[in-house]
């Protein structure tokens, strides 16, 4: 049971552990030159968007929103650019 | 033993009194549910496929659940093979002294096994069909919850596996076979067919 309990808390951990998940990559060098995420979550914003999330990934700027017409949206932005970055289809 | 060649295999193997334990029902959802968590695990970025994939194995697991409380069949039944800590205990105590019963159905501890199982893929699915409405989109408590859960099958499937590996050696019974062919060796005195 305590063995059970350790390697599911690993899991977690494992799981927890931000991963690049490959659906896009961003050269976007040193977080330095990075627009801070508030920036497109009010350029988004101003596009009707409805901003859940912003997480990084891949080096980009990942968006978990509905958008104006209300789809729920998983969509990735340059993080220097604030540029929409498009993903693999999958 | 004596492996008589005449008489046929000893270990489960396709002698003409084998007896149908598992339905053809149990074994391609067994085969179905085994492929969409794998396929989810492999595709754990979400996705469409993902989605189909949970969906599936959602509805397989709440279907094995309806034969387990309702169907006529009763290696099928929870009641059959769901077993209380007690009965539970005594049989992984027996393992250990080589002189657990053979279960014709579910031994007691795979029985927990399977509702282990089972309550992981509804939780999954419910937390993962939860988190692709417009209300939790991008909601960190739900998609930790799934996540959790998902990686909880990387847990127990190899217990599962590994439980149906060790009874297949004790019980010198093929359980893969078993859940191919649906039918397994007759029971003989001692073993334990009807547990309810």
């Amino acid at each position: 049971m305590r063995t059970t309990f350790t390697a599911m808390t690993a899991c977690l951990l494992f799981a927890s552990a931000a991963h690049a998940t490959g659906l896009a990559t961003c050269d976007s060098g040193p977080k330095t030159g990075w627009q801070p995420p508030a920036k497109l979550e009010q350029a988004l914003k101003d596009k009707g968007w409805t901003v859940r999330k912003i997480k990084e990934d891949g080096g980009c700027y990942e968006v978990y929103a509905l958008d104006a017409q209300g789809k729920r949206q998983e969509a990735y932005f340059h993080p220097v650019t604030l540029e929409p970055v498009p993903t693999k289809p999958r | 033993m004596h492996r008589g060649r005449v008489t046929g295999p000893p270990d489960g193997g396709d002698d003409g009194a084998a007896v149908r334990v598992w339905p053809p029902v149990v074994r391609w959802g067994h085969w179905a549910l085994a492929a969409c968590v794998l396929g989810c695990l492999l595709q754990r970025d979400g996705g469409s496929w993902h989605e189909r994939m949970g969906y599936t194995a959602l509805a397989l697991a709440l279907g094995r659940c309806a034969l387990g409380w309702f169907s006529s069949l009763r290696h099928l039944r929870f009641a059959a093979f769901v077993h209380g800590p007690a009965a539970t205990w005594a049989y992984a105590r027996a393992l250990f002294t080589r002189s657990e019963p053979r279960h014709l159905g579910h031994n007691p501890l795979g029985g927990w096994m399977i509702v282990a199982l089972l309550l992981a893929v509804t939780l999954a699915g419910a937390s993962g069909a939860l988190y692709v409405t417009d209300r939790y989109w991008g909601d960190d408590t739900v998609h930790a919850i799934h996540r959790f859960i998902g990686w909880s099958f990387a847990v127990l499937v190899p217990l599962h596996v590994g439980g149906v590996f060790l009874t297949s050696i004790l019980q010198r019974e093929n359980l893969l076979g078993a859940l191919l062919s649906g039918r397994k060796r007759p029971a003989a005195p001692g073993d334990i067919d009807l547990d309810a």
